[in-house]
């Protein structure tokens, strides 16, 4: 081959390698969203802008007169329209496949002579290590919740005590690989009981289920290190997936996050939190209001479900129906308002709420009980990418990063308000 | 006197049910002197003389002629009151509540006019030497359960055969609505949950009626079978034969209601079915206490050893639910509704003097009104000549716990108060 | 009228809630004129006691409020101390850890629940302080938590941590599940079925847990030596094994409850064996069989007046249980187990007077001195007496009337229960309720 030749051919091959490494999936068109009134959260609001999408990022934002279109850029006219940073729920159980019921006696406490502790449901399964092979994405919910506005969702396991640990995931609507934004993002735990029969079956067995749990996974850590050192002559301590599995979260302060359904729930998360000296953030916090003292005493990261549902037993709902319907129409939507009121920060997440609609209602009924909108907005942004780890990347509208857009008919939060367009990862989702 | 000594009887379960009976010797005068006399009827009489004779109240008052012969009672220090009655209980029906083949309140099925509880009742039962040695002469036993229970009976706690307690049989018939919904929005109504929405009531009434019509239609064709041998006779309708008597009056309807609304149908039904009816726990029956008045009909009050089944009431609901009753007009009886502590009968009429019932009034109610209510106010329920020899000797308030009850009477014959508690306390005094 | 109704509800309660201040720790009050029942030292016909910051500061007559200190005239009325009961399963969430026998490391104190309304229950009792605990799923239960009765208080307000630590331990038919029914397929029978087996595994637990505290001598000895080897690990630390020892080592004392003799008996034998104290039986339905054990041993019982016959183990359950111990010398509480006898605390003590012979006096001590003495607290509560914590009752007779009712509950010295207040709250909403209704407003 002539020189020429193989310098064309070699350009080529490069052009197209440098194509493959530029994209996991196709990197999709190049966008420009003209005269937009762009809310970038963590900068300044742009009353007519334009922003650039190539690549799946977002490229330049900017005053629109001020804001160049590429030439390969397809032109969204968004004159009248708001654009957003997707929104971010912190915390959901959406896009699992629904987890099996155990068979009638099977994962029971078989208690025989000789036996001190029975197993808890399926340890080993606990803690699955590729979390992202539960993803289940079905279109219907991914239409459900972009069309609310959201755009990256946390999706964690909801069976058990210890329920899993969870992924981040773009609703990009491809495979879930190519959802992922982070995997392993926390370990869940929900401060609740073994349904199936076995132990722990009372929420005080839970917590010293938890606690011993975690010793364990010290002591675990702790036999390996000095069998490290001592391999020849030693016995080597037994292999625990379990204990295996929490080890991070005990010795290099992975996250953790405690799910709370009511005021005292907080407490008891708090003190195992203390004691384990773990990096924790608490979730659903449903009341978590009335512990505001506790919260500024022990600042955690706080992340607040949209469900305004009374939880079982709350004395709101044991005391007269004229209060129980007051908790529910007022008193449990005030949680983000009263916060806020305290100054105590903390994301917005839609955990029990497998509507995205009923979410955005929700939100509404939180800014009507005195949440400011920006609180709200930011809860729902930039505050849960903080949290997250993930402000490098999304959470605002800014050059470099992911190009997850809202483009909404009217202020959002607005009662009138409809989502126009989206944005994830920088394709324009179709619904 | 001769005085049996305690029968052992046989041991079922375990149970030894020894019980007493005090025999009387026909045509021996019973003279107690010297006692505080309250007849509930009629003034107090200090340092009184009650004359026994022939199983009757001869004589009381302050100078009474004694009539040669009689045995002489020494009654000074003492009160003397009439014997309890209590308006519902299961003596008889109950030994070990936990136990089901010791308990025969409750047929199942939902129509049981048929079942009667005298057929049931076991006169040595060991419950019921324990009320009769507290002052309690008679009782109403009534089968529960289902929509129609059956058949309840009055009955003297003394005799040797369950027949020979009977004092008027049938009592009444027990037909039963559900409790007031407990559950998240009140206290949780301990023995009263379940709940009648408006169209279960009326689905019930609507149930009764067809029954009732049915009733009257049987009814009609045997009539006219008897008179016309060539028409054909119905067959025996065990539901029908059973529903005439109160259908005809002769006998009154014990219905347990207790949502005010529910009452209001309830006696609206009454008006149209032409009844003579007796409420049985109305718990918000101070809600309709005038229309409750109106229609004359006498409430007897269900144990107080219960939670107001609706939070709204207030905490003192079921206690003042008797006070307010009677301050309207209403007619009212205090039960123990229980076997195991139908001995707690005078407490609960305390209670609710202490809530603001006139305590002659308590009094009434565990006497005199139940009498009247029941139809035997001739011949019991207060002390007065001619009445039945139905007297306590107690040495304080009858209706205050400290009270020891040291002699009863029923019927003119001195019981024996023995029971087995005494039993058992006096075998192990012997250790 | 439903709705006026509803709204007279709403109105109580919003009422009732405003009428509670948010309290800060210890309230001051002086209260005037009633009889005092001060339970150890005596009644007074008619005397003032005054409260401050929480602590009970004087008694006698005559007695000035300082200012602006709220006066409570309690003119033909009674004082007493406010009624514990020690032995309850109220504010807390959840009761058993049924699912294995033997799970003392399941603490109720990890799970109080100050939104509990049975604590409003208990207060319209006179109830100030509980001893709630584990149910009886468990031959070996685990800690109990001793709470006053603040409603409103967040959760950690209502703990006494002054009170002897207790564990729970159970014997008889609920530990052996007798009235289960294994359904087919359903979860299996759980070891023990028989009061043999239930003896056995707390034996053997017990067992256990001296092996545990043995292999941690052994440990901090060989970590102490010379030259602790490299390999050396510590024992793993057993939340269960650890309550366990603390039994053992006296840091806890043992609340069984029981309703056979033998039960009893068989359980004293245990304590003797292992070295740990039984401070009481509860419900000790045949505790009048071996009065002279248990007063010979210093076990207390707290127990019924007379609800029995329920069980077969109650079927002999006589209402002479607690008054023929008491006057045996045995440490006698009544106690309610029950949200709703919670209430009639002090009825139920006042049966012992018939069914036992016992004084007023000596029946009000049921349900106050007594189970203070058995909970550890007799120091700052049970009676009146200044330097104590004024948990104090106000009623409108001698508690040991059956017509006695509860007319104000105090608590460290803020009034928690007030039915003078309750009442003004119901007719000024039924008020506001008919007026609005008159206005033409729904």
């Amino acid at each position: 081959m002539r020189f020429r030749q193989r310098l064309v051919l070699t350009l080529c091959l490069f052009a197209l390698s440098a194509l493959a490494w530029s994209s996991a999936a196709d990197v999709g068109p190049t966008y420009a969203i003209r005269n937009a009134k762009i809310v970038t959260v963590s900068g300044p609001i742009f009353e007519k802008g334009t922003i650039i999408i190539r690549n799946g990022l977002i490229e330049a934002i900017g005053p629109a007169e001020k804001t160049a279109v590429p030439e390969d850029a397809e032109v969204i006219e968004a004159e009248g329209l708001c654009a957003y940073p997707g929104l971010i729920s912190a915390h959901t159980n959406l896009l699992l496949e629904e987890p099996q019921a155990p068979a009638p006696g099977q994962g029971t406490a078989r208690l025989a002579m000789g036996q001190t502790t029975a197993p808890p449901l399926d340890p080993k399964d606990a803690l699955e290590p590729w979390p992202y092979r539960l993803l289940k994405p079905k279109k219907a919910t991914l239409d459900n919740f972009l069309k609310a506005g959201f755009t990256t969702v946390l999706v964690a396991p909801n069976r058990g005590i210890f329920q899993g640990q969870s992924v981040i995931v773009d609703l990009n609507g491809e495979a879930p690989e190519s959802m992922v934004l982070k995997h392993l993002a926390a370990l869940h735990i929900n401060l609740t009981t073994n349904r199936g029969g076995g132990y722990p079956s009372s929420l005080m067995g839970t917590i010293a289920y938890i606690r011993q749990s975690f010793m364990d996974a010290d002591y675990y850590a702790n036999a390996q290190a000095v069998y490290a050192k001592n391999v020849k002559g030693m016995k080597r301590p037994e292999f625990d997936p379990f204990l295996e599995a929490l080890v991070p979260y005990i010795r290099d302060k992975k996250p953790v996050i405690i799910q709370c359904n009511n005021a005292e729930d907080i407490k008891r998360a708090i003190k195992i939190v203390e004691e384990f000296k773990l990096n924790a953030m608490l979730s659903h916090a449903n009341e978590a209001w009335r512990d505001a003292a506790g919260l500024k005493k022990t600042p955690l990261p706080l992340l607040v479900t949209l469900d305004f549902r009374p939880p079982a037993g709350s004395q709101y709902i044991t005391q007269g129906e004229d209060l129980r319907k007051k908790a529910e129409a007022e008193i449990y939507p005030a949680n983000p308002a009263n916060l806020a009121k305290e100054g105590i920060a903390f994301a917005l997440t839609t955990l029990g709420l497998s509507d995205g609609s009923a979410a955005l209602k929700n939100i509404q009924s939180a800014i009507k009980a005195g949440l400011p909108k920006e609180v709200a907005l930011k809860s729902l942004t930039l505050q849960p990418a903080q949290y997250l780890g993930l402000s490098a990347q999304v959470g605002s509208l800014e050059p470099g990063k992911i190009a997850n857009i809202l483009l909404t008919k009217g202020e959002l939060f607005d009662e009138k308000t409809q989502v126009d367009k989206v944005f994830v990862d920088g394709v324009l989702w179709k619904f | 006197m001769i005085k049996r000594t305690a029968l052992s009887a046989l041991l079922i379960l375990g149970i030894a049910a020894g019980s007493s009976f005090g025999q009387a010797t026909p045509g021996k005068v019973i003279v107690l002197q010297g006692a505080r006399i309250i007849p509930v009827v009629g003034e107090e009489v200090d340092g009184g003389t009650i004359v026994i004779k022939d199983g009757k109240i001869a004589a009381i008052g302050k100078s009474v002629t004694i009539p040669a012969g009689a045995d002489l009672v020494d009654a000074r220090g003492l009160r003397a009151y009439p014997g309890m009655i209590d308006s519902y209980s299961f003596l008889g029906l109950q030994e070990i509540t936990g136990v089901n083949e010791t308990v025969d309140n409750r047929e199942m099925g939902r129509i049981n006019p048929q079942v009667w509880a005298i057929e049931a009742l076991r006169y040595d039962s060991m419950h019921i030497p324990i009320s009769r040695s507290n002052g309690i002469t008679a009782a109403l036993v009534a089968p529960t359960g289902g929509l129609i229970s059956g058949r309840s009976v009055l009955i003297k706690l003394d005799g040797w055969t369950n027949r020979e307690m009977v004092i008027k049989n049938p009592a009444a018939l027990q037909i039963e609505f559900p409790g007031i919904r407990g559950g998240r929005g009140g206290f949780g109504g301990g023995q009263r949950g379940g709940g009648v929405g408006a169209a279960d009531a009326s689905r019930l009434i609507t149930e009764l009626k067809e029954l009732f019509a049915e009733a009257r239609a049987y009814e009609k064709r045997k009539v006219f079978a008897q008179k016309n041998l060539m028409l054909a006779r119905p067959a025996f309708d065990e539901t029908s034969e059973n529903l005439l008597p109160i259908l005809k009056g002769e006998v009154p309807a014990m219905i347990s209601v207790h949502a005010d609304r529910d009452i209001r149908t309830v006696l609206q039904f009454i008006k149209d079915e032409n009844l003579k009816a007796i409420f049985f726990g109305a718990e918000q029956g101070w809600k309709v206490a005038s229309e409750i008045k109106a229609a004359n009909i006498p409430v007897i009050i269900g144990s107080l050893y219960d939670m107001p089944p609706v939070w709204d009431d207030g905490y003192d609901q079921l206690f003042m639910n008797p006070v307010l009753l009677h301050r309207a007009g209403v007619k009212i009886a205090f039960s123990s509704a229980s076997a195991t502590a139908a001995k707690d009968l005078p407490y609960h009429a305390a209670k609710a003097a202490a809530f603001g019932l006139d305590r002659k009034d308590a009094l009434k109610a565990v006497t005199i009104y139940p009498a009247e209510i029941f139809g035997v106010s001739p011949t019991m329920g207060s002390l007065e000549i001619g009445k039945a020899a139905n007297i306590v000797l107690a040495d304080n308030d009858i209706l205050e716990t400290r009270t020891n009850i040291k002699k009863v009477y029923i019927d003119g014959k001195e019981c024996d108060l023995s029971n087995r508690y005494t039993e058992l306390l006096d075998k192990f005094k012997k250790r | 009228m439903k709705k006026m109704l509803k709204t007279i509800g709403l109105g109580v309660l919003l009422g009732a809630l405003a009428a509670w201040p948010v309290f800060a720790s210890g309230g001051s009050l002086l209260i005037k004129n009633g009889t005092i029942l001060t339970v150890t030292k005596g009644v007074i016909a008619k005397g003032d006691l005054l409260v401050v910051d929480g602590l009970i500061k004087q008694i006698g007559e005559n007695l000035q409020a300082p200012a602006g200190v709220r006066v409570i005239d309690a003119a033909g009325k009674f004082v007493l101390p406010g009624i514990i009961d020690s032995h309850t399963h109220i504010a807390i969430a959840g009761t058993n850890e049924g699912s294995e026998a033997i799970t003392p490391e399941a603490d109720v104190g990890a799970v109080v629940n100050a939104d509990d309304t049975a604590i409003l229950t208990a207060l319209s009792g006179g109830v100030t302080m509980v001893h709630t605990m584990h149910g009886s799923a468990n031959p070996i239960g685990g800690p109990n938590v001793v709470l006053k009765m603040k409603w409103g208080r967040p959760s950690e307000e209502l703990i006494v941590h002054d009170a002897l630590r207790t564990l729970k331990f159970a014997l008889g038919e609920n530990v052996k599940q007798s009235s289960r029914t294994i359904l087919p397929g359903g979860p299996p029978p759980r070891y023990p079925q028989t009061r043999m087996g239930t003896n056995a595994i707390i034996r053997r637990e017990l067992a256990r847990a001296k092996d545990y505290m043995e292999e941690w001598d052994r440990y901090t000895k060989l970590k102490a030596s010379k030259t602790p080897p490299p390999t050396l690990l510590p024992p793993r630390k057993d939340l269960r094994l650890e309550t366990l020892a603390d039994l053992l080592r006296g840091k806890m004392v043992a609340r069984c409850h029981d309703y056979q003799a033998t039960e009893a008996l068989e359980f004293i034998g245990l304590a003797k064996e292992f070295g740990f104290k039984v401070q009481a039986f509860e419900h000790a339905w045949e505790a009048y069989k071996i009065a002279d054990e248990l007063a010979r041993q210093k076990i207390g019982i707290s127990v019924f007046a007379d609800s029995w016959a329920y069980k077969m183990e109650a079927a002999e359950g006589i209402a002479y249980d607690a008054g023929y111990c008491a006057k045996k010398g045995v440490l006698v509480s009544i106690n309610s187990d029950s949200g709703e006898r919670i209430r009639r605390l002090f009825n139920e003590a006042s049966k012992t007077m018939k069914y036992g012979g016992l004084t007023e006096d000596e029946a009000l001590r049921l349900v106050t001195i007594n189970p203070a003495i058995q909970l550890g607290v007799e120091k700052i509560v049970g009676s009146l007496e200044v330097g104590k914590q004024a948990d104090i009752a106000v009623f409108n007779e001698h508690p040991m009337s059956a017509y006695a009712r509860c007319d104000i509950t105090i608590v460290d010295g803020d009034v928690y229960f007030d039915r003078a207040q309750y009442l003004k709250d119901k007719e000024d909403a039924a008020k506001k309720a008919q007026d609005a209704k008159k206005g033409g407003r729904p």
